[in-house]
């Protein structure tokens, strides 16, 4: 019983650790290797409290958590804001985590290498379970949360992210904080399970070990790391007497699910009826295992070959595999129909029981945030009376000796929608870039309604009113059509952070409702209403452009740069996209820059056309006039050429 | 007192330097941090201490020259099987790294379950003579390594200035699509490449053994190795000689300094990697490096 006791204290231990890295390096790409120096941080505090101060447990444990995450924002505040190269970032973090080992190597109050011993076994099956199950709810509110969702989208594409005005530093804190937090609670638990901590412990080993764990069980995902960390703890029970190959194995298990299964066991999904099965297989392997060490000892200490041992134990173990595999199945199929109705059921029953509590804690202290106002519906159409929404001075970019923009000038009347066209390297898109922050300017001015954006961070630009799209397809790939939208939304939820790690119902759920049913609304005006749950990434490709318009708009812009919207589309799909973009374009109350190569989507939703030709604008005017301007023809033609023919 | 530091700061830093071309010369090209150098390294002081003390007796000048021809192969056998799956799929530099960190994790274990823990020494020829000029003392072996390391690094120079393959190595480490694309084979290259970086890497952990000892973590010190190229910049080689040094002189100057009575000897690592994180945030291109941008 103590040894069951054991291997699941372990386990659960290192679950919360690796979960808690999932919140950070599965969902933001970024890999910590210095999350050890986190868990010591949280280890010695709460020993040091229980020990020499003799707090009681928990709050010892709580000052380890807030600990550590602070500790977390020493390495994390300059390193993000620097915008490391993601391997830089690593090797930061890997000196930081050996950094703390040293210093605690040297600190008197740690009673450096020799550590502390004798500290009190508090950690037992009971708080551990509680704790256990409080972590993963916790991480898993969050994430479902809309601050979880702006940490998710950084993750999978940070450029996107920004250009929906999610600000990476910020949410990138955020997550590593809550990451640290996890890390330290695992160390506290750890610290009084095994009663003597010293610096050593917390090496880069145990950080290696961790991100394994995240590694194998599969990025973005909680369900991974928590069947990967078990198995890590489980099986080498199984062969102690290859205790000391154990690291060898992660090792080579991490070599081997790098290079040839990236997404790890559960990358991007989390357990349900429907992967049942995958789980059921590898809980088979694993009583397989266990079995066939059995049966193995069994038949070799009565004396039988070891080759027909061997070959019985993987009988054995084959066999159970097989019927747990087949097991899963069943069981699988047999809550197939069950679940959602179970779900439905448990769902309506909590929902009256919360709208039983509304009249109490619905709006018990609440001050709501003053919604944002959304640009375009404020009224700035009276400010100076100006018909000129945008309006670019002598807006210069240069990448080293190439100059892609050179001194141009363009204006974007309230209302209208603007075709910007030019050959290829003209410079439309570093137009586009600019405007919405990607490059910094290197001169000029960018008027928007009279105020200058140039220089702004991107999120103070969609802040101002600019949305965008991308010429190559910028969705977060493994969210839902519905979560690429809400992430979106301009104002987003209101709730605080606090709220969303309890889901608290009355101020989460209303919120989640509401911004549910403004994104359907957004989906269904491109079209997309019946595909709100698919994964954006398995969208066919007309679908990925209109779902991009669709996130754009939810920033509710007053001027929405297009950036070739119909590229690879066949005439028809670009019929149907100019039918859209009038309906987008909603009678002027979004104005619209237009970069397209299909001629006659320009011709028939723009009235005026500006060509670039190397960075300059070379002609400006209706669709008529640009096709009988001799510059643009030459543009686009090449000079004439007299050939002399003899 | 301050020149004998100057002297232990620059025998360490020798040793530094020879490993920090390992790890630039593979940054270079591939632009990513090899953190299994540490292994390969660790690996031929192995080598040397199997074929001269555990079986063969083999005498020292050849017993180095095998170590190096073994870390060289190990490092080509390592590229074989954890990173040219990742470099044909254009990875981001990130997996290699992982899956470099995967092998040193493997590999170190793998000598904790065979070899075992114990510390082995690697008799040294000229171990324990040395030449004594007033109060200063310079070991033999560390003449001898300092000498060895930078007939090497010559070596290395004359490679990849006057022989086809070597120029080919300094062209992919500005653009290996075009290397490519003008006809070179990339895996005979990264071979070769890696070859030579195990190579010194091994040679590296010889003169380690014989210093400190040989026992399966002793490829932790090459974390500062790994410093001391980033402070010379990764990527450029003359920087990892430089920044190996730098680092091995700033160490010993940092051991015997204090401040209030406080002797910082003890902090030694924590100001070695506190350099490392402050480099990477403020100049991440050392001295000499060049920008490389991130493959996406």
């Amino acid at each position: 019983m103590a040894y069951a006791e054991a291997i699941f204290l372990n386990s659960a231990i290192y679950i919360i650790a690796a979960m808690g890295l999932a919140v950070f390096t599965g969902y933001t790409g970024l890999f910590s290797l210095g999350h050890a120096a986190f868990m010591a941080v949280g280890a010695y505090a709460a020993s040091i409290l229980t020990y020499f101060y003799r707090w009681p447990f928990l709050p010892a444990l709580a000052v380890g958590v807030v600990l550590s995450a602070l500790a977390s924002f020493v390495i994390g505040y300059p390193t993000l804001r620097a915008r490391l190269r993601s391997d830089y970032f690593a090797i930061a973090t890997l000196g930081f985590g050996e950094a703390v080992k040293v210093i605690l190597e040297n600190f008197d109050l740690t009673q450096g290498a020799r550590g502390l011993p004798g500290i009190q076994k508090l950690t037992g099956p009971g708080n551990t379970t509680l704790l256990l199950v409080l972590s993963i709810w916790l991480c898993r509110n969050f994430l479902r949360s809309s601050y979880g969702r702006r940490v998710i989208a950084i993750g999978q594409d940070h450029i996107a992210a920004e250009m929906i005005g999610i600000p990476l530093l910020p949410n990138q804190l955020l997550s590593l904080g809550i990451s640290a937090g996890f890390s330290g609670l695992a160390g506290g638990l750890l610290a009084h399970y095994t009663t003597f901590i010293q610096p050593s412990i917390f090496s880069m080993d145990l950080s290696s070990l961790i991100t394994a764990g995240v590694v194998c069980g599969g990025m973005g995902s909680l369900t991974g790391p928590f069947v990967a960390v078990t198995l890590f703890v489980v099986i080498p029970e199984l062969f102690r007497g290859l205790a000391l190959w154990r690291l060898v194995f992660y090792g080579m298990l991490l070599v081997v699910i790098i290079n040839w299964r990236p997404r790890g066991l559960f990358g991007y999904e989390e357990l349900s009826v429907r992967n049942l099965p995958k789980l059921f297989v590898i809980m088979g392997i694993t009583l397989g295992l266990t079995m066939a060490t059995v049966v193995y000892k069994a038949l070799v200490r009565a004396n039988a070959y070891e080759a027909a041992a061997l070959l019985a134990a993987l009988g054995a173990m084959g066999a159970i595999a097989l019927l747990v595999s087949l097991l899963g199945r069943g069981v699988s199929r047999l809550l197939e129909p069950v679940v959602p109705r179970v779900r439905g059921a448990w769902q309506e029953a909590f929902a009256r029981f919360v709208r039983l509590l509304d009249p109490l804690l619905g709006t018990m202290g609440r001050k709501r945030r003053p919604r944002a106002v959304v640009p375009g519906e404020d009224g700035d159409g009276a400010v100076g009376g100006e018909d000129t929404l945008l309006r670019i001075l002598g807006l210069r970019k240069s990448f080293g000796g190439v100059v892609a923009v050179d001194g141009l000038d363009l204006e974007v009347e309230r209302g209208e929608i603007l075709g910007l066209i030019g050959p290829n390297g003209s410079g439309k898109t570093t137009v586009f870039n600019l405007m919405s922050g990607v490059y910094p300017v290197d001169g000029g001015e960018i008027l928007l309604a009279g105020k200058n954006i140039a220089g702004l961070s991107p999120p103070d630009i969609v802040t101002a009113g600019v949305a965008r799209t991308f010429q190559n397809i910028r969705l977060f790939g493994s969210m839902t059509a519905l979560e690429n939208v809400t992430t979106a939304l301009r104002g987003g939820a209101d709730y605080s952070l606090a709220e969303a790690f309890l889901r608290w119902p009355w101020t989460v759920w209303k919120d989640e409702a509401r911004l549910r049913e403004e994104t359907l609304m957004l989906l269904d005006l491109v079209g997309l209403a019946d595909q709100a749950d698919r994964t954006a990434g398995t969208l066919p490709y007309g679908l990925q452009r209109k779902l991009e318009i669709a996130r754009a708009l939810a920033l509710r812009p007053r001027l929405l740069l297009l950036d070739e919207p119909a590229a690879g589309m066949n005439p028809r799909e670009a019929e149907d996209l100019v039918d859209l973009i009038r309906r987008v374009h909603d009678g002027g109350r979004v104005s619209i820059i237009l970069i397209e190569h299909h001629m006659d989507v320009v011709m028939s939703l723009c009235k005026r056309i500006a060509v670039l030709n190397f960075g300059r604008k070379i002609a400006q005017g209706s669709p008529y006039e640009i096709q009988s301007d001799p510059g643009v023809l030459r543009a686009y033609l090449g000079e004439k050429v007299n050939v002399a023919v003899r | 007192m301050f020149f004998q530091t100057v002297i232990t700061g620059l025998s360490i830093g020798s040793v530094y330097a020879l490993m920090a071309v390992g790890y630039s010369l593979v940054f270079s090209v591939l632009n990513f941090s090899n953190f299994a150098h540490g292994a390969i390294i660790t690996l031929g002081a192995y080598i040397a201490w199997a074929i001269m003390v555990a079986h063969l007796s083999v005498p020292f000048l050849p017993a180095l020259l095998l170590s190096i021809a073994g870390a060289g192969f190990l490092a080509f056998l390592n590229e074989r099987i954890a990173y040219s799956t990742l470099r044909r799929r254009r990875a981001p530099s990130l997996y290699l790294m992982i899956s470099a960190m995967g092998v040193s994790i493997c590999l170190q274990n793998l000598l904790y379950a065979t070899v075992g823990a114990k510390l082995y020494a690697i008799p040294a020829v000229f171990a324990q003579d040395s030449f004594v000029f007033r109060d200063i003392t310079v070991s033999k072996m560390d003449i001898f390594a300092f000498w060895f390391s930078t007939l090497s690094i010559a070596v290395l120079h004359l490679i990849l200035t006057r022989t086809k393959v070597g120029m080919a190595i300094r062209a992919a480490s500005r653009d290996m699509e075009m290397v490519s694309a003008l006809g070179v084979n990339l895996d005979v290259l990264v071979a070769v490449l890696f070859f030579i970086a195990g190579g010194l890497g091994g040679m590296a952990g010889v003169f380690m053994g014989i210093k400190y000892m040989v026992y399966p973590s002793m490829g932790w010190i090459t974390n500062k190795a790994y410093i001391g190229a980033v402070i010379g910049g990764l990527g450029s080689l003359p920087g990892a000689i430089i920044g190996g040094l730098l680092l091995g002189l700033l160490e010993a100057l940092v051991s015997i300094a204090s401040i209030g009575g406080t002797s910082l000897s003890t902090f030694r690592d924590v100001f070695s990697f506190g350099i490392l994180v402050a480099l990477l945030i403020v100049r991440p291109t050392g001295l000499f490096g060049r920008t490389v941008e991130e493959k996406l």
